[in-house]
């Protein structure tokens, strides 16, 4: 398994480590409710360096990632954050990705860990096209005390940073990048360092006494509480962007690989839509589960868990449209766990919005 | 209760004697594996059930997983408090975690089951 330059600094903190997407990653540290109420009321601080990053200077590199995605990258204001998919000739989702304006003539893009082979693939035949993934560690912290807790710790550039936004800064003589983003529905900033300066800023993070470190088990409650997709769950080769929650992302004024299947299928309509879901218990429903309706099978669970912030299961799932009206009952997986759909986000109160006094 | 005088299954249940009735619950490392438990599903009281039966289900934030009857008897008493407070089993499996209480059983099936020393050695071939 591949390592993080991280792995060291969390092997400390108790981590139990697993395999994800060929990544030794921890999966919890204190336990999963634990750092999930630890992220929700205070801060929680994550090791997310399997993720990929690249920067795109010049002309033919934007017009690279410009052609793969179904957003407009050139109209991206410096300063502002952008979500998107690279999506293949059928329209299948490759990776979903967020890129971020540097400069006039700089994007920085980040990815996922599973397709970075394939993204990586797609996007470096361009000139200007740099993967700095292998040399970047990307360390998150997240919670509603993030920006008190790296104010203190002297990220100045941050005080005016809003929801979306992100930056190139200097810390401690390194150059980083940090965006106000994240996987958990607050208050959040996602830290992009080399990989010598990983340690240091993470121990000096995880010395405050408001932050603990948490493990993708946490990051999964957290980020399905709120709705946000997970590439290989939620979202996958063979799903499109309409099918995954995407539809009002996509600019339909440009060109982009995969239009013209994704313009079939929202002028056919019958597409089946990404929906939220939840339990009147404290059961889950789970990734896989097939749902239920008048006893057919009309759809399946994509992601599913016990939400510690709401007291019941929540997930999202695949649905036909007819049924992915607010409040429809259903039932699913072998048991027939009785589900209804939901409005996104399903857990309200997460502070990722918030203005603050600069 | 006492973790040497506990008979175990491979599915990292035990069972215990306690005042001439027979408790059931799910060892340390089955917590451990499990992590946060968020849900749990008891038997009804004065259900039969056969040993090997699955009668109760319990959810931790990662994953559904059944518990089986360790031996065959009658479900005199289940721990309802578990129903608000799934995480008593995290806490303190071999006491206020306990699942429910059989009557009835046969002692040879007891026999059959692994002792502390032989259940110790079991977990660490499950590694």
């Amino acid at each position: 398994m591949r390592q993080t330059p991280l792995r060291d600094a969390y092997d400390n903190h108790g981590a139990k480590v697993v395999d994800f997407h060929g990544w030794a990653l921890p999966v919890q540290f204190a336990g999963i409710i634990q750092e999930h109420q630890h992220t929700r009321s205070k801060a929680g601080l994550f090791d997310c360096s399997h993720m990929g990053e690249f920067v795109l200077k010049g002309e033919s590199a934007l017009a690279a990632l410009d052609r793969l995605v179904f957003s407009d990258m050139r109209t991206l204001r410096v300063g502002l954050c952008r979500y998107s998919a690279i999506l293949n000739e059928k329209a299948g989702i490759i990776d979903d990705c967020v890129a971020l304006r540097l400069d006039d003539e700089t994007l920085y893009l980040v990815t996922n860990a599973g397709p970075l082979d394939v993204v990586n693939d797609l996007l470096s035949g361009a000139e200007g096209v740099t993967n700095v993934s292998d040399e970047t560690a990307k360390i998150d912290l997240q919670g509603p005390l993030a920006r008190d807790i790296l104010l203190q710790l002297g990220f100045e550039a941050l005080r005016s940073m809003k929801y979306w936004n992100g930056a190139a800064m200097k810390w401690e003589g390194h150059n980083i990048v940090v965006t106000r983003a994240g996987y958990t529905g607050e208050v959040g900033y996602e830290i992009f360092v080399p990989n010598e300066a990983a340690i240091p800023l993470w121990e000096r993070l995880a010395a405050h006494p408001d932050v603990a470190p948490c493990g993708l088990g946490a990051r999964d409650t957290l980020r399905t509480e709120v709705g946000y997709p997970l590439n290989g769950e939620d979202l996958a080769l063979d799903k499109t962007p309409l099918e995954s929650g995407m539809a009002r992302l996509i600019n339909w004024n440009k060109e982009f690989v995969g239009k013209a299947a994704l313009v079939a299928q929202r002028d056919e309509g019958t597409h089946t839509v990404l929906t939220a879901i939840k339990t009147d218990s404290r059961r889950a429903p789970r990734h896989g589960f097939e749902i239920k309706h008048d006893g057919q099978v009309v759809g399946q669970v994509t992601s599913g868990t016990f939400g510690p912030s709401l007291g019941f299961g929540v997930g999202l799932a695949d649905l036909p449209q007819h049924l992915a009206e607010p409040g429809t009952a259903l039932t699913a997986g072998p048991k027939d766990l009785p589900i209804v759909t939901a409005t996104l986000p399903v857990y309200q109160e997460g502070t990722c919005r918030k203005k603050f006094d600069a | 209760m006492n973790p040497d005088t506990l008979r175990y299954t491979e599915e990292h249940e035990w069972i215990g004697e306690l005042n001439g009735q027979y408790v059931v619950g799910i060892t340390e490392y089955a917590q451990s594996q499990l992590g946060d438990i968020t849900y749990v599903e008891l038997p009804d009281a004065e259900r039969e059930v056969e040993a090997g039966e699955e009668v109760a289900v319990v959810e931790s934030v990662k994953a559904a997983s059944d518990i089986y009857a360790p031996v065959s008897g009658k479900v005199t008493e289940t721990n309802d408090a578990l129903e608000d407070n799934p995480e008593l089993i995290n806490k303190d499996p071999l006491g206020e975690g306990w699942f429910f209480k059989l009557d009835g059983i046969d002692p040879t099936e007891l026999d059959a089951l692994m002792d502390v020393s032989a259940y110790r050695t079991y977990v660490e071939s499950c590694g």
